[in-house]
């Protein structure tokens, strides 16, 4: 499955948050990790074209008194979006064998 | 969203927001009350979240179609055929109101000219509704998520569709011509076109099939309908070659036939009547 740099970006703070996935905690994990502004517009079509590769699975969670009584979409990764990523993941170690910034 | 703070740019999103889905909207809303965005970001986000989906939607073929097909060519169309008949309604009214009495209706050729004109004007708006309400049918039909977007469309396309008809030195600044050039085909289009055509897209949207008599004997009455008035599309509608002193109305020298445009104003009949009738013959034979 091919993936996108954002798109590993999402599983990889998915993955990394667990059970309290959901879309605004991703972004936030997105911004401080890679020091970028990630737009809910990225966020969200970006979940959608993941869930359509079956790379996750989203549902909506119970509403909060902090949104203001509304829901949140939460996220779980699948077994194919765990290998999508790891694949991703080992094509980037591979192809950075050697070079200067990954011997830093 | 931000339920304490009643401002302007606050209401803005919620508005805005209102555009997306109801559940992504609950969820966007939710983020963005949760992060405590400013409002000028939460507009951005909310924008730039409807323009990444309404990019997606017409990645499909049929609002394009719809568009294409429907949107552009009858909004034309209706919009030359408001403003021609707004207008010549506009002068009768301004006419019978200044010369209205009633013991003229005595005599039988005013009688006569009363009655050439309540029945030509009514089949005119019979034509305008028809049209405006079948035609938003299939934009429903074909357009259903990007209906604000199509529906916005052709209010443009009716509105400024004869823009530049009119030359401005002709222009008469009396109130009595601003309101027979101006307000009447506004009203006409306000009302017989673009009212029709919101409740045809809206009643196309919702996709269940029409009942098979209703749909042939209202298909067969704009048939007839635009039988009638399709002559009043010739010379006064299609590029005037020669406008006449108000610039719109124009001599009957014009060759160009008018006959074509009845296909195009009646396609979407067409379709309505097809697809009724194919859906109650499956139903018939699903009963069978």
């Amino acid at each position: 499955m091919q993936l996108g740099e954002f798109e590993y970006l999402m599983l990889t703070a998915a993955a990394r948050l667990g059970d309290e996935a959901y879309g605004l905690a991703i972004r936030q994990e997105i911004e401080v990790a890679t020091g970028r502004q990630c737009s809910l517009g990225a966020l969200y079509t970006t979940l959608d074209r993941l869930e359509l590769k079956g790379l996750i699975k989203t549902w909506m969670g119970d509403p909060t008194p902090q949104r203001g009584g509304r829901p949140k979409r939460m996220v779980r990764v699948t077994a194919k979006g765990e290998q999508a990523a790891a694949a991703f993941y080992a094509a980037v170690m591979r192809v950075s064998r050697g070079v200067t910034w990954a011997t830093k | 969203m931000r339920p304490h703070t009643g401002s302007f740019s606050w209401w803005l999103v919620d508005r805005v927001s209102c555009l997306l889905d109801e559940s992504e909207r609950e969820v966007v809303c939710g983020d963005l009350a949760e992060c405590g965005s400013r409002p000028g970001r939460a507009l951005r986000e909310v924008l730039g979240l409807l323009v990444r989906r309404q990019a997606a939607l017409w990645l499909d073929w049929q609002p394009w179609f719809a568009v294409l097909s429907a949107v552009v060519p009858i909004g034309l169309l209706l919009s030359h055929a408001s403003r021609s008949w707004g207008v010549i309604l506009g002068i009768d009214l301004a006419n019978y109101w200044v010369l209205w009495d009633f013991s003229y209706l005595a005599y039988p050729g005013y009688r006569n000219d009363v009655i050439h004109l309540v029945v030509w004007t009514g089949t005119c708006w019979v034509a305008l509704v028809g049209w405006s309400w079948m035609c938003g049918f299939v934009v429903g039909q074909f357009s259903r998520r990007t209906l604000w977007l199509t529906l916005s469309m052709f209010a443009l396309v009716v509105f400024v569709g004869t823009w530049g008809k009119v030359p401005m030195r002709q222009w008469n600044p009396s109130l009595q011509y601003h309101l027979v050039v101006v307000v009447a085909p506004r009203m006409v289009r306000a009302f017989l076109v673009i009212l029709p055509m919101v409740l045809g897209a809206y009643r196309g949207r919702r996709g269940s099939t029409l009942s098979l008599l209703p749909t042939a004997l209202g298909v067969l009455l704009m048939a007839g309908a635009t039988i009638v008035v399709s002559q009043a599309f010739e010379n006064s509608v299609f590029f005037p070659r020669d406008p006449g002193p108000d610039g719109f109305v124009i001599s009957e020298d014009d060759p160009r036939p008018w006959w074509p445009l009845s296909f195009v104003m009646m396609w979407p009949a067409a379709y309505i009547l097809a697809t009724t009738v194919v859906h109650r013959w499956r139903e018939k034979r699903v009963l069978a």
